[in-house]
């Protein structure tokens, strides 16, 4: 929008503030609350309330308020009102930060695993960990999932982890049987692929220069972490070895045309995949929704195969991936963690949520459910979710996500973008986001150390 | 001099009924969040620990000095200045020629023109450049001849992709202050003109342009401000273009600075640009005022 009277237009200068203006001094308040409950060392009161309670809820699961209908009618003192809204980095996260520092937010919300340090750093989360049924059910989910909710400390829990996303490779078995290219089953033979695809018109995928998100599943199954979180500081990663070898493959495949760069989640994109233009794409199990809802010309054509090795040693990246989260300042945090734990732990909740978007539970439970054994038709009946847990079980443990991920996949982004248009690499991009980084933190003082 | 300043001390009651409500929305929508803006900015996060929490300190101008060695915000404030450049006077000279179109007499039709003109305006700022994204895109424009060939979302040729949009949306409204302005213009002036032998050209010219230049440096000044602040074209082109950066505009920036969230960092990059605004539309009022409001 462009202003066009004076008085807005000055306005509008402090127009991005005025939300924070009426949190007034929430900022340095919810500092102090920090240092008095910030320490894990006993995890906060849960007490149940008294009577009726509302919880607002938001998420970008699709679907979800038939989920949370399951639950309202079988708690009729604890409903949950859902709030839908873009994914996290499309604007919600943003959206979550201004209401914290507004001091309303919902009760509780969808955090990506990548985004809870943030959000934990902004002291926006609630400890859970002493609300009833929460450690407990520490078992039931997929080890490193649990890890990230606790966030280090050892009797707190930020967050219930909803769904992961292993990675494997979407890929056109018409097309590469038609053009009798071989399915590629490691990163060198997806190069030769390249350009067998190219010779045919097409692009083997779409290299996402603007979500970053998949980029960082590659660097995740190549063994490399961005961020470390070991003794008093952090340590930032972005240009370790793994990453840039992964970035200079991709750079490759980009500088010779073997891959398009359109921007992602955009119709032109969806246009691609279902006119033929994209072959393969590697993502996360979630992806087989993206697909048959941005590519329906396409049914039948697909396949999944696990994705592309460095090696010989089978290893799959994770893209995504969601918690359910309680904020700070929630009034039932009893309440909240229930509802939390049904959603993402209860069989019923399990099978509408694959129903509804086919999320990938965190839960090995979950993850053995029939509606995940079954063949997807729009996948020629392959049974993909066999491809998708055996790709879970590969995941490297060791990746840890930074406090400041916005800004990360910001400028790397940014940078990935700008090598896209031809200046600079992905390697330097990386180079330059290990600066921004380290001095982001700084500049909000997070220690960085070495 | 004592009479009438007794006479207004009468009224105090009724002046302050007619500014009361003014003030009161001016102070808690404009004077606070600026303050709040200034105070934001002088602070500074402190804590310890990979997790420590957070304390807000005074950090005096911590913040600015950070906003001074900032390459990427001086970037975009040379990127927005470029765009003004050009973008503002092609956006004006079109306004002022559809606007004495409009007022000639020999054009038919002026009143469906004047609507036809005004109506892109209508379109929100977001629609518009989704609408314009959808006509640029290489490969589901309907003039994919020619969007294949020219790549406009390309790092090259975007900014102007931009600047095509915003013309559009604002030529209009920018007609609408012009013509305003040339309707209010006496008819003896113009017949004044006509005796001494003056053609339409003549009086375009030297009658009606000079008359006018007052709503043009007005509609300049509001144009700069709102080039210096541009922010949903872009940010809605950053969806399908890869060549729009998160710190493309400044005001993208303050956006992106607040979503890390860095708020104190966000504020003084607002208070910057908001004395670089204020600092520009007052030396181009300061340059042009002389001529125009003797």
């Amino acid at each position: 929008m462009k202003i066009t009277s004076p008085l807005l237009g000055a306005a509008s200068v402090a127009l991005l503030l005025t939300l924070a203006a009426c949190g007034g001094d929430s900022g340095g308040g919810s500092g102090d609350e920090g240092a008095a409950d910030g320490g894990g060392e006993a995890a906060t009161a849960c007490e149940p309330s008294d009577g009726e309670v509302t919880l607002t809820f938001f998420s970008w699961v699709p679907g979800i308020e038939g989920v949370v209908d399951l639950w309202n009618e079988q708690n009729p003192d604890i409903q949950v009102e859902v709030q839908t809204g873009p994914n996290g980095n499309s604007g919600t996260y943003q959206n979550f930060f201004n209401q914290l520092e507004a001091g309303n937010p919902p009760d509780l919300g969808q955090i990506e695993f990548d985004a809870l340090p943030n959000f934990r750093v902004q002291d926006g989360l609630t400890d859970i960990g002493g609300c009833e049924g929460v450690m407990e059910s520490q078992e039931k989910f997929v080890d490193w999932t649990w890890s990230q909710v606790q966030l280090g400390e050892e009797n707190a829990v930020y967050a219930i982890p909803q769904d992961t996303g292993p990675m494997a490779m979407f890929y056109r078995e018409d097309l590469f049987t038609e053009a009798g290219i071989e399915v590629p089953t490691t990163w060198e033979e997806y190069a030769a692929a390249a350009e067998q695809v190219r010779e045919n018109d097409g692009y083997i995928t779409n290299f996402s220069t603007s979500d970053i998100n998949q980029f960082a599943g590659f660097v995740w199954q190549a063994g490399g972490s961005w961020f470390g979180n070991e003794g008093d500081s952090w340590q930032v990663g972005l240009d370790s070895e793994e990453s840039v070898q992964v970035a200079d493959y991709w750079n490759g495949l980009i500088q010779d045309d073997l891959v398009s760069t359109l921007p992602p989640w955009t119709t032109e994109w969806d246009n691609a995949y279902n006119s033929g233009d994209a072959w393969t794409w590697v993502s996360a199990v979630w992806g087989a929704n993206s697909i048959m809802s941005g590519a329906p010309d396409t049914e039948g054509d697909w396949r999944v195969a696990p994705m592309p090795t460095w090696g010989d040693e089978q290893a799959a990246g994770n893209w995504g991936g969601s918690t359910t989260a309680v904020f700070k300042g929630s009034e039932h945090p009893h309440e909240a963690a229930q509802f939390a734990l049904w959603l993402n732990t209860s069989e019923e909740a399990h099978e509408a949520l694959i129903e509804a978007a086919n999320l990938y539970p965190a839960t090995t439970e979950g993850q053995q459910l029939p509606a995940l054994s079954e063949g997807v038709p729009f996948y020629g009946d392959q049974k993909i979710y066999e491809v998708f847990t055996e790709a879970g079980a590969t995941v490297p443990t060791e990746w840890t996500w930074g406090p400041t991920m916005t800004q990360v996949y910001n400028d790397v982004s940014d940078g990935f973008s700008a090598a896209a248009s031809g200046n600079g690499s992905l390697a330097e991009a990386l180079t330059s986001t290990q600066e921004s980084t380290t001095s982001a933190l700084e500049s909000q003082g997070i220690p960085v150390g070495e | 001099m004592s009479r009438p300043f007794r006479r207004r001390v009468q009224h105090k009651g009724a002046i302050a009924i007619f500014i009361g409500p003014f003030a009161a929305l001016f102070t808690l929508f404009y004077l606070l969040p600026v303050a709040y803006a200034v105070w934001q900015s002088t602070r500074t996060v402190e804590r310890s620990g990979t997790f420590g929490p957070a304390e807000e300190v005074f950090g005096g101008l911590t913040q600015y000095r950070e906003v001074i060695a900032d390459e990427a915000f001086w970037g975009s404030v040379g990127r927005v200045l470029l765009f003004g450049v050009v973008q503002v006077p092609v956006m004006l000279g079109v306004a002022l020629l559809l606007a004495l179109l409009l007022d000639s007499p020999v054009v038919k039709g002026a009143r469906f023109f004047r609507l036809a003109f005004f109506a892109p305006y209508a379109v929100p700022g977001v629609i518009a450049a989704i609408m314009w994204g959808f006509l640029y895109s290489p490969n589901l424009s309907p003039f994919t001849g020619v969007t294949r060939e020219v790549d406009f979302l390309g790092s090259g040729l975007v900014l102007w992709s931009i600047a095509n949009v915003v013309t559009w949306v604002y030529v209009g409204y920018n007609m609408l202050i012009i013509y305003s302005s040339l309707l209010a213009i006496p008819g003896e002036v113009y017949e004044a003109a006509l005796l001494d032998g003056a053609g339409q050209w003549r009086i375009a010219w030297s009658v009606k342009i000079p008359l006018v230049l007052p709503a043009i440096i007005l509609t300049g000044v509001f144009s700069i401000i709102g080039t210096l602040q541009l922010l949903a074209e872009p940010q809605v082109f950053r969806t399908f273009s890869t060549a729009v950066t998160s710190d493309y505009t400044p005001n993208l920036l303050v956006y992106t600075t607040a979503a890390v969230p860095n708020q104190p960092l966000a504020a003084a990059f607002s208070v910057v640009l908001a004395l670089a605004t204020f600092v520009l539309s007052f030396t181009f009022l300061k340059l042009t005022q002389r001529r125009a409001f003797q």
